[in-house]
């Protein structure tokens, strides 16, 4: 045989294989009277078992046009969320919960009721209280502590209400995040944009409903499964974006290739697809045949609205951007003008909050302090120009790490850190909201003096999924997902909305 | 000990109810000849009925001489209770003598209603003599809202407006006039600071020290948590007042302006003044009380096939959200066709797309209409002269339009607008206080908000 000939052969055999492997299952089910009835039981079995299905929140899922616009149970006061996460959690003592009990502390050994019986991720032996890295003052009517790390944002408390007392039950950075962005913190639950855009659908068909942007370098730690679906239909999952060069990798046509020639061939592909639905019914092939008619209008659509470039010059001062890079402010930018298209929800990730004080750029004098400045004006712009453009009323906001950080110093294998760092800590830290009806100008929540652990407002991951989702107008408890025999929710058995920061 | 054997009532109870009440149909069946065959059974039935009224009766006594109960509702109970079990044993007794049908239908009748009486009396003791009737209240006593509205707060009687209305709905069914748990009564000022059988219920003025602060604040698990856990819980508001009310002295007689009002304590206070004593609990804010009906499904679908997102802004309701992001480049006539859904079309967003100010005019009469986007549209000062009607806009959305101060003026009957955007248009800073006198309690934003160049965003901290 010759080379060609060997591979037509092999070619042939994959083909044959592939097939045989559909055809197997299919053809049970098909030719197999009892493999029928079972299933048939089966669905009236589920039928008549759930007694509760009228209770709970109906969601028409559409295969075919996944991403239309749907309802919410009740009216939601926001339309859209905006999430910029801080991955690898900044210090909440260098930011917004100023301490001065601790500042008095500063140098002295931990008092060993604070480490009896406490597990950190690196702390080990007698650490030292570690005062504020920071100068602190009360702004605006509402009299919030903002550090002097954000000078600009801390002009535009009174729109904001804070969490100070946000507490987690994960102390390393994947688990943490998969726990704030998914209710669990272990790998396979859909994420909260997915659970969003499968309950709502996408204001904007040409668009994606759910968009991811990165900066700082780095992934989260938790890795793509943060915006997955899990077990929602992978439509739903997150869709990462870029700010620099093409928004969505490989949208482009590649040389040679015309519009015209691509039209023809998405449609040769669907003719295709709808062949194969006639005769398998699989509502995922319809899936398929709209995620390809909407990446063909994604085309032309988002390399025009990601493009930050056509914005005017003052905006791109107002937020800080730098064209060209690949940066936060640009994110941030972006992330805004997603929200004016119609985008359900946006998901930033900032990487490099992990102030150990193990090395320059991880410490709460140099490094987190370069962080703060990165994100102070665009986060202080993005406020503005959402609610210049009448968006912060139904945008909700969302600013957080996956934990906070200790009141002492690291001392990594016993040894002190050679710069001024905390450890992860899971008992307190803060995450702010804004717009999309919240409280503004509001407080929740508080502290000890050393702003060791939370005493009062206590929340956690789960009552602030409740409260996003209870924002965009769904009951948590209601908005559930039937996979492997129960119904699952994104807040699981947990969660408690939290009403005081309600408007 | 008595005491001990009392607690057994709640369970014995059921006995006599079940076993008379059968006894009793039985005995009114059997007149009926097809039933005959139950007469042997009746006799036994009444004895073993009859010995549970007796042992109920006694429990029941020894349960009401416990101490948490006193008042009118447990003597009924227990003279009707007493009556019960005399006429079951004279039931009893007489049965087998008497062959008058009619004189024992009437017996076994009269028994039906005594054990019925008895048993709603006895119902009510423990669950609160309006627990049966409370589902058909509208205001639903179950966790609605404990306090009513106070329009004039700071008039308003801290006591008699808000304490107790707060004690009353959550309290008053255990430790009110027909049950003191505890021996605890709260219903009025004498019972409230003598206390109850653990000592004092309040410390005037330190509100963490008084008792009925603590067991409310104790966990949900605790057995001395307040209200008990399968009650309506307080919720954080109304705690907050109440200990506002202990640690300033717990006056039965102040009113709301003579009490020192912290930051702390207003937003709580500013919530009872507007009765969203349960601020941000579930509901369909935003939308009219009135519900439509549904609008037209073809014009529904005409609007889709013309790219328009058109959904209804809840599950529950016919009111309509459009949206024209994807139909920017629409025909003349699209918009045309919103004037057949112009009473569901609640928010409208026509940002960026072809709207004018002629084509404008197919949303006069969208009466309802609260949300409005023309962002970036071509409309002037003429076009808004379309929205003069539209009373039930809130926020209404013109960046980037070419509209003026002339044009504004045009909606002075806009009574309900909450947000005006007006950045980049051409209204200036010098018209914002003709706008704010036309419309006074709209906020206006002209945007144009400057982020000035700190030191800091320019430069990074570099390691020494």
């Amino acid at each position: 045989m010759t080379r060609d000939e060997l591979n037509a052969h092999r070619l042939i055999k994959e083909a044959h294989e592939a097939n045989a492997r559909l055809h197997s299952r299919r053809h049970f089910l098909k030719e197999s009277a009892m493999g029928l009835g079972a299933l048939a039981m089966g669905s009236l079995l589920g039928s008549c078992g759930d007694l509760f299905a009228d209770k709970q929140t109906k969601i028409a899922y559409d295969p075919a046009h996944p991403l239309l616009p749907k309802s919410p149970p009740l009216v939601g006061k926001a339309k859209s969320v905006i999430y910029l996460h801080m991955a690898g959690a900044p210090s909440q003592l260098e930011l917004f919960d100023f301490k001065p009990e601790l500042m008095k502390m500063d140098g002295q050994d931990c008092p060993p009721s604070l480490l009896a019986g406490k597990k950190f991720a690196f702390i080990t032996g007698v650490p030292k209280m570690l005062g504020p890295q920071a100068t602190f003052a009360k702004h605006g009517q509402s009299g919030a502590l903002v550090s002097d790390n954000l000078p600009h944002f801390s002009t535009l408390v009174d729109e904001v209400t804070f969490l100070k007392a946000v507490k987690t039950d994960q102390f390393n950075h994947a688990p943490a995040q998969l726990l704030v962005h998914t209710g669990s913190p272990r790998l396979g639950r859909p994420s909260m944009g997915s659970w969003v855009t499968y309950g709502l659908g996408s204001e904007n068909q040409n668009l994606p409903g759910y968009v991811v942007l990165t900066s700082g370098g780095s992934f989260p730690d938790a890795g793509k499964s943060v915006w997955g679906s899990g077990f929602l239909p992978s439509v739903y999952q997150g869709v990462q974006c870029r700010s620099e060069g093409d928004p969505v990798l490989f949208i482009k046509d590649p040389d040679g290739m015309n519009r015209d020639l691509r039209k023809a061939s998405i449609e040769a592909i669907n003719k295709a697809n709808e062949q194969q639905y006639q005769e398998y019914n699989d509502p995922e092939i319809l899936s398929r045949i709209a995620q390809y008619e909407m990446a063909y209008r994604m085309q032309i659509s988002a390399p025009e609205v990601m493009n930050i470039n056509d914005e005017p010059a003052y905006i791109h001062e107002m937020y800080g951007t730098q064209p060209g890079k690949a940066c936060f402010a640009n994110n941030v930018l972006l992330a805004r003008k997603l929200v004016e298209k119609g985008v359900r929800y946006i998901q930033l990730f900032d990487w490099g909050w992990d102030a150990h004080g193990d090395s320059p750029n991880n410490s709460l004098n140099i490094g987190l302090k370069n962080k703060c400045r990165s994100i102070d004006r665009p986060i202080t712009a993005l406020l503005l120009d959402l609610k210049q453009r009448g968006l912060l009323e139904e945008t909700l906001v969302v600013w957080g790490g996956e934990f906070g950080r200790t009141p002492m110093m690291e001392n990594r294998n016993g040894i002190q850190n050679p710069f001024k760092g905390r450890d992860h800590h899971t008992e307190a830290f803060t995450i702010w909201m804004a717009g999309g009806g919240v409280k503004k100008g509001f407080t929740y929540g508080e502290t000890d003096e050393i702003g060791y652990s939370a005493i009062s407002g206590k929340v956690d991951a789960f009552d602030i999924q409740a409260t996003i989702l209870n924002q965009l107008g769904f009951d948590h408890e209601q908005f559930t997902y039937p996979f492997q025999g129960r119904p699952f929710r994104l807040t699981d058995v947990a969660g408690k909305v939290i009403r005081e920061v309600v408007a | 000990m008595l005491e001990f054997f009392g607690r057994f009532h709640p369970v014995f109870v059921h006995l006599p109810i079940g076993i008379l009440l059968l006894a009793c149909i039985c005995i009114l069946l059997t007149f009926k000849a097809k039933f005959a065959g139950l007469k042997p059974a009746i006799p036994l039935m009444l004895l073993f009925g009859t010995l549970s009224a007796i042992i109920s009766c006694f429990t029941g006594y020894f349960l009401a001489h416990s101490g948490d109960y006193e008042g009118g509702l447990v003597s009924n109970h227990q003279w009707m209770g007493i009556n019960v079990a005399i006429l079951s044993v004279v039931l009893c007794i007489i049965y087998k003598k008497v062959k008058s049908k009619i004189a024992l239908g009437i017996m076994a009748t009269i028994l039906v209603v005594l054990i019925s009486i008895t048993g709603h009396l006895g119902g009510s003791l423990t669950h609160g003599s309006d627990y049966l009737t409370a589902p058909l209240k509208s205001d639903g006593a179950k966790g609605g809202a404990a306090i009513p509205a106070i329009p004039n707060l700071q008039e308003a009687f801290v006591y008699q407006n808000a304490i107790q209305p707060l004690l009353k709905s959550r309290c008053y069914s255990c430790h009110g006039s027909e049950k003191q748990k505890g021996k605890l009564r709260l219903d009025q000022e004498a019972y409230i600071l003598k206390g109850g059988e653990n000592g004092h219920t309040l410390i005037k003025g330190k509100a963490d020290e008084s008792e009925l602060i603590k067991r409310i604040l104790l966990p949900l698990n605790d057995e001395d948590h307040m209200a008990p856990k399968e009650k309506p819980q307080l919720s954080t508001n109304e705690i907050a007042l109440l200990k506002w009310w202990i640690d300033n002295g717990a006056d039965f007689k102040k009113k709301f302006k003579d009490l020192p009002q912290t930051a702390k304590i207003k937003p709580v206070l500013a919530s009872l003044e507007n009765g969203e004593n349960n601020a941000g609990e579930i509901k369909n804010s935003g939308i009219p009380a009135e519900e439509v009906s549904a609008a037209d499904d073809k014009t529904l679908k005409k609007l889709a096939d013309a790219s328009v997102i058109i959904v209804p802004v809840a599950q529950n309701t016919n009111y309509l959200s459009a949206n024209f992001v994807n139909a920017q480049s629409m025909s003349k006539d699209v918009l045309n066709l919103i004037k057949s859904i112009e009473k569901q079309l609640l928010w409208l967003k026509l940002e960026n797309s072809k709207v004018n100010d002629q084509t404008l005019t197919a949303i006069k009469g969208c009466k309802n209409l609260s949300r409005l986007s023309l962002n970036n549209t071509a409309i002037t000062d003429t076009g808004l002269a379309q929205l003069k009607e539209l009373d039930q806009l809130q926020s209404l959305s013109l960046v980037g339009t070419k509209v003026t101060l002339k044009g504004i003026n045009q909606l002075k009957k806009l009574k309900n607008l909450k947000f005006l955007y007006l950045y980049q248009t051409n209204v200036t800073k010098n018209d914002l206080a003709a706008i704010k006198k036309l419309l006074p309690k709209t906020s206006l934003d002209t945007g144009n908000y400057k982020v000035p160049v700190l030191v800091q965003d320019t430069t990074v901290v570099k390691a020494p």
